[in-house]
């Protein structure tokens, strides 16, 4: 049994394994010389762990030292994660970019029309041109709102023809999520808006895309289509950006300093008790939860802007949907 | 014994790492990456420990100790399991931007593995 499922594992070549294994032992030496000389269980707490301990309370009225660390004194820290993740956001977003009808915008299907007529007014177009041409023609239908064209029968239709369209789960799972989505969101905005002190920012978001996820694999893209759409999410990114450096911002104008609090402090363990920490928070809560659905909903929705590819020249796998830098396939 | 907690880590990173340096396929070089990243998360918690301390929340302190004791040493490293956190989204976002590279290179060349993926060479 075991034999037989080795047989069907696929080899996989390997290289500078000598070269990997020497390094990774170098790295593993420096990395056990340095945790094993790092503080222990028993060592005292650093300087900057204790001022977050008998700070939290006084001067933030905060129970959780964490909330006080993340948005307090290394508020700073986080205002410049946030940015980093918002730049990975944009990034995520540009690569996955599905390909734009450049034509429009460029005017170089004329003018690689208009050179082929002068170059070399006989030759028609290849096979493979008209191909692209039509591949590009269907996906502007699609991107158009169109959406594609089911075929009569489904078998007959190559793989890779149109992008997939999620289905839905069975009743069962869609029931199950129906139940679980409201709870997991309320437990999202309570982690943010009061756990033992305002300030779950962070996990809230993540919680906030674990539900949206689950309305995804439970109904399918267009049952949620209405809020996973990328203007309104990257809109209220913005939206949750700008609150973060208003929030900041107002801590230099009014009390001096960047990130200082200048909202007034109500009772620890009460909704209010972190001062800019609960709008702080808020922010992170938008920026994350948005950011992070972008991200997914932008990986998932990868157009197949599949390169034909030299081996398929035969059309088996049928998923020419053109080519990422299509001035290639004109006016040559 | 914490001290096992910080070796595991050290060898989750290498694995991580000898998975970046030998595998072809790029797919796994990102788990790799994520492997390495997982091992940060770890050591960060690690550190923050402290024997017979509680979490770092200054509410209901565990009997015969206050507040203010907890302010002043009983409690985990709340600076640590903040890194902990910022670790954790910037992992998810740095991954993310990874797997839209592999996406984007496995349509363009239809390969994953990166020894074929040699076009800007020289």
């Amino acid at each position: 049994m075991a034999g037989r499922r080795a047989a069907v594992v696929e080899r996989e070549p390997r290289h500078r394994r000598a070269l990997g294994l020497l390094l990774t032992a170098a790295t593993a030496v420096v990395l056990g010389t340095g945790f094993l000389a790092a503080p222990r269980e028993h060592a005292p707490l650093p300087a900057v762990a204790r001022y977050a301990l008998v700070t939290a309370l006084p001067n933030w009225k905060l129970l959780e030292p964490v909330n006080e660390v993340v948005y307090g004194s290394r508020g700073f820290d986080t205002f410049g994660e946030t940015f980093l993740l918002l730049a990975a956001v944009v990034s995520v977003i540009v690569l996955t970019r599905p390909k734009e009808a450049r034509a429009g915008y460029f005017g170089e299907h004329a003018a690689g029309e208009r050179e082929q007529r002068e170059i070399d007014p006989q030759r028609p177009p290849d096979a493979e041109e008209r191909e692209t041409r039509e591949a590009d023609e269907r996906e502007q239908q699609e991107q158009d709102g169109g959406g594609p064209q089911h075929p009569d029968d489904p078998d007959a239709e190559p793989l890779g023809r149109h992008a997939e369209r999620a289905e839905s789960l069975t009743v069962v799972a869609r029931t199950a999520i129906r139940v679980a989505a409201p709870v997991l969101a309320v437990t999202g905005f309570y982690l943010v808006a009061w756990g033992y002190s305002p300030g779950g920012g962070f996990p809230g978001g993540a919680v906030m895309l674990g539900v949206l996820l689950l309305a995804y694999a439970g109904f399918g893209r267009k049952r949620i289509a209405k809020v996973a759409r990328p203007k309104l999410l990257e809109t209220t990114e913005l939206a949750g950006a700008m609150l973060i450096i208003g929030t900041e911002l107002l801590g230099l104008l009014v009390k001096g300093s960047f990130s200082a609090n200048w909202l007034p402090l109500a009772e620890p363990g009460t909704i209010r008790s972190g001062g800019v920490v609960q709008l702080f928070s808020v922010g992170e809560l938008i920026e994350v939860g948005t950011g992070l659905s972008i991200v997914v909903f932008a990986v998932l929705g990868v157009r197949q802007d599949w390169t034909p590819s030299e081996d398929d020249a035969d059309g088996e796998d049928g998923g020419h949907e053109g080519d990422d830098d299509e001035g290639r396939g004109q006016g040559s | 014994m914490i001290v096992a907690n910080y070796l595991t880590s050290a060898a989750v990173f290498c694995l991580g790492l000898y998975t970046v340096l030998t595998r072809r396929n790029m797919i796994k070089m990102v788990m790799g990456l994520s492997l390495m990243e997982g091992s940060t998360y770890l050591l960060f918690v690690s550190l923050a420990y402290r024997a017979r301390s509680t979490a770092p929340v200054l509410l209901n302190p565990p009997d015969g100790q206050s507040p203010a004791q907890l302010a002043h040493g009983d409690a985990a490293d709340p600076v640590l399991q903040n890194f902990c956190l910022t670790a954790i989204v910037i992992g998810v976002a740095v991954t993310a931007v990874f797997l839209a590279v592999v996406v984007r290179i496995a349509q363009h060349y239809r390969t994953l593995d990166s020894d074929d993926v040699r076009e800007m060479r020289g």
